[in-house]
């Protein structure tokens, strides 16, 4: 397993190698600890009753020397050394003294023993020059010291025993660290896989694949990172594809009017129009060419509106007057197409808005209304509601299939694409209108019926006098 | 208000030093009791006992490792000294206070109120000195001795002090009378404990014994000459003798075995008596013997050897001083 030196792998890898480890060793001090404290306990233990069994045998008076004789046959036969000392310069008595020897028994050992209580010891004893343990029992006559029984039994034993333990540990130790160590591997590595596989997806998104999908079924914290990074690629790849046909839509809509005033003019320049039909190429030229101007003139308000910098400046608005003299200029091409228009206001509705603008909301919703409407009726009404002002634009127009209704607001969308541009729309009017609505606080919802005509409605707060 | 609080602070110390340094009172001991007073090392207490009543009146906790005491001639004034103390401190017994101060230095181990010339003979371990002191307090003169000195016995009749030294195996002699050294003589080790048998010019020595080996017997040597006469056996440990109407009465603390001889030697009674008793004396025909181990004091009649009567002492009763009435 390679990792670099920043991976978060190497990082979980080394914390849980240093766990493991770390309670390994802890538990391996603290089991040597506890096993010592038990099994040195009990030595002392056995060493104590020994000791006490051999001391019944005791019955008062010197030491005989039958007695002597006892625990030197015991002490042959038994694991622990045994002996028995009645010297009483062994046992300290000599003690105030100041006597030049080195005793069995200390002076405070030998208090200890006159009171009746057992002294052990554990260290180092210059007597048998090593390590011991070792207990003593008084042989008390009344309150006479008459001697000891001394039992001991070299620490070199119980080390041996503590030895074994350690090798037996430190096998199961290695072994368990071992297997520890791989279940870890496999662990960080399950764990840091989802990691790796989102940075080599996001490396293949910046260079602009935003096919990847990660899978990961998990539901923990990086499962449900793995569900956002899915979601964000493509999330990316729909505003991309968003963007590619916006700008395909441009173009398109730029050329047709390009290559009509190229091929016109070019017509003109060449000199193969003749003379009286020239004035009809050149306003063939102009139509166009205010084509263009609408096309720029709507994308440069779009883009204005998307990053905010349209301004709109908000006055006390008659909403009935303003509908009134916008729909004057359509009451003729209304007639043209034959389209019967019924219009019902209410005056007192007051707004605040910017004329200008909910105008061009206007246009825009009546231009598309007699555009798909041939031979139909118009029908406008504005009322009063409950949380402000509401028009109804409605047509018996075409209307729009189901299926195209949520994309109908999308810049350049037309329901029937190939459509002729002949009436001028630029395809960029009701996502202007949206916009224009929702700066002034309102909504616009679309209604439709494929065949049997469309309603738009538009919501506005008004203004309280 | 820094230097103020200082001020206050010094002044207490000082109160804590000197109340500790200003002479303890102890309770009283009265002046027409007969008593005896154990001297206990391992609780460095004395111990006063009432020989009339044969109880113990009352305890005094010193707060020096006293080893020994010395009573003055005039009943009252008990002497202590210890290896480890500084001084030798004199205290009135019907005052219950410390009455003087001898500057001697550590070292002093023994102590003896001589006969001759009403001296007191300090036994000096630091010096390997046995230095002479009058009774106020003046050294008056003193005499080098081997290594670790520790038992000395005067010869009443000859004016002689005989010195045993713990580690040497020689005998220091002293002409009490022309205050100098005589010739010594080789004894055994381990030395401790003597008798005088003035009659027969023999110096019974007693001992504890050299490294594990446990002194067994009486050494009899010719108190003039030194020549080694005879052993007598006393398991085990023999180290205290008193001399009375022809009969030896030795301590053994080895065995606690308290011995009645003839002069001979030979055995004449035996007991044993308390727990590793390293201290005896005689008073009115009753041995009073302390039990180092057992913590107490045995009144013996010393016609028949039976213990009259046991009383509890302070912890490790080390000498026995007496004051009869």
């Amino acid at each position: 397993m390679t990792f670099n030196m920043d991976s978060i792998a190497k990082k979980l890898w080394l914390t849980i190698t240093a766990a493991i480890v770390v309670t390994i060793i802890y538990s391996y001090f603290l089991s040597y600890l506890f096993y010592e404290k038990l099994y040195v306990e009990n030595v002392e233990e056995n060493l104590l009753e020994e000791g006490h069994r051999l001391a019944a045998e005791y019955e008062g008076g010197p030491l005989t020397d039958e007695l002597k004789d006892r625990i030197d046959w015991y002490s042959s036969k038994s694991e622990t050394e045994i002996f028995i000392v009645s010297n009483p310069r062994e046992l300290s008595a000599c003690l105030p003294f100041d006597i030049d020897y080195e005793t069995l028994i200390s002076g405070t050992e030998r208090e200890k023993l006159l009171k009746g209580k057992p002294v052990q010891k554990i260290g180092y004893e210059e007597r048998f020059d090593r390590k011991i343990m070792a207990v003593v029992i008084p042989l008390l006559d009344e309150n006479r010291l008459e001697g000891i029984i001394y039992l001991y039994i070299p620490l070199a034993k119980i080390s041996e025993v503590m030895t074994d333990f350690a090798y037996l540990w430190m096998i199961a130790g290695i072994l368990f660290l071992v297997i520890a160590i791989f279940t870890g591997t496999m662990l960080v590595r399950k764990l840091t896989k989802p990691l790796i596989d989102m940075k080599d997806a996001a490396e293949k998104v910046s260079l602009g694949d935003y096919s990847v999908k990660i899978t990961n079924d998990s539901m923990d914290e990086i499962g449900q990172l793995a569900q956002a990074f899915n979601h964000m690629a493509s999330s990316i790849q729909k505003e991309d594809e968003r963007k590619k046909e916006f700008l395909a839509n441009v173009s398109h809509e730029l050329r047709t009017p390009i290559s009509y005033i190229k091929g016109y003019s070019d017509a003109l320049h060449t000199g193969i129009i003749k003379e009286e039909d020239q004035s009809k190429y050149l306003s063939l030229i102009h139509r166009e060419a205010g084509r263009m101007e609408r096309l720029v003139g709507d994308l440069l308000d779009l883009s204005k509106l998307d990053s905010n910098e349209f301004k709109i400046e908000k006055t006390p608005l008659p909403l009935g007057q303003l509908i009134e003299d916008s729909v004057q200029k359509y009451i003729l091409k209304m007639r043209e197409k034959e389209i019967e228009f019924n219009y019902e206001v209410d005056p007192d509705i007051i707004i605040n808005g910017d004329a200008g603008r909910i105008e061009q909301v206007l246009q825009n919703i009546l231009d598309n209304s007699i555009r798909y409407t041939d031979k139909g009726r118009i029908t406008l009404k504005m009322f009063k509601t409950y949380s402000g002002c509401s028009i109804e634009i409605t047509d018996t127009g075409v209307g729009i299939p189901a299926e195209d209704m949520d994309k109908i607001k999308q810049r350049f969308f037309r329901v029937n694409r190939a459509r002729t541009r002949k009436d001028g729309g630029t395809g960029l009017g009701l996502a202007i209108a949206e916009k224009l609505i929702s700066l002034h606080g309102g909504t616009l919802n679309i209604d439709s019926q494929l065949g049997k005509g469309t309603m738009v409605q538009i919501n506005l707060p008004v203004l309280d006098i | 208000m820094m230097r103020s609080l200082l001020k206050v602070v010094i002044f207490l110390v000082a109160v804590f030093f000197l109340s500790s340094c200003s002479n303890k009172g102890y309770p009283p001991i009265q002046e027409d009791r007969s008593i005896a007073a154990t001297v206990n090392i391992k609780d460095k207490s004395l111990s006063f006992i009432d020989l009339d009543k044969m109880e113990k009146m009352l305890d005094w906790e010193m707060d020096k490792p006293y080893t020994g005491a010395i009573i003055f001639p005039d009943g009252d004034t008990i002497l202590l000294y210890g290896k480890q103390v500084e001084t030798v401190d004199l205290y009135s017994l019907k005052r219950g206070q410390k009455i003087d101060s001898w500057k001697t230095g550590k070292g002093i181990v023994n102590g003896k109120l001589l006969q001759v010339g009403s001296e007191i003979a300090l036994v000096d371990q630091d010096l390997n000195k046995i230095r002479f002191f009058n009774l106020e307090g003046e050294e008056l003169w003193k005499v080098s001795t081997e290594l670790n000195p520790l038992t000395i016995l005067e010869a009443e009749k000859e004016k002689k002090l005989f010195v045993l030294s713990f580690n040497k195996e020689q005998l220091t002699v002293i002409d009490l009378v022309k205050k100098e050294k005589m010739a010594g003589y080789p004894i055994h080790p381990s030395a401790a404990g003597a008798w005088l048998n003035e009659e027969k010019g023999e110096i019974w020595i007693g001992g504890h014994g050299t490294g594990a080996e446990i002194e067994r017997d009486i050494h009899v040597y010719d108190s003039i000459s030194g020549n080694f006469k005879r052993k007598i056996p006393a398991p085990s440990m023999p180290i205290n003798f008193i001399g009375n109407h022809n009969h030896v009465f030795v301590l053994s603390h080895g065995t606690s075995k308290l011995y009645q001889l003839d002069e001979d030697g030979n055995v004449l009674g035996s007991i044993v008596v308390g727990a590793n008793p390293f201290e005896m004396l005689l008073v009115d025909n009753q041995l009073i013997i302390a039990g180092y181990d057992s913590n107490d004091l045995h009144i013996v009649d010393s016609e028949n050897l039976k213990i009259i009567k046991t009383i509890s002492v302070g912890n490790g009763p080390f000498q026995i001083v007496v004051r009869e009435r």
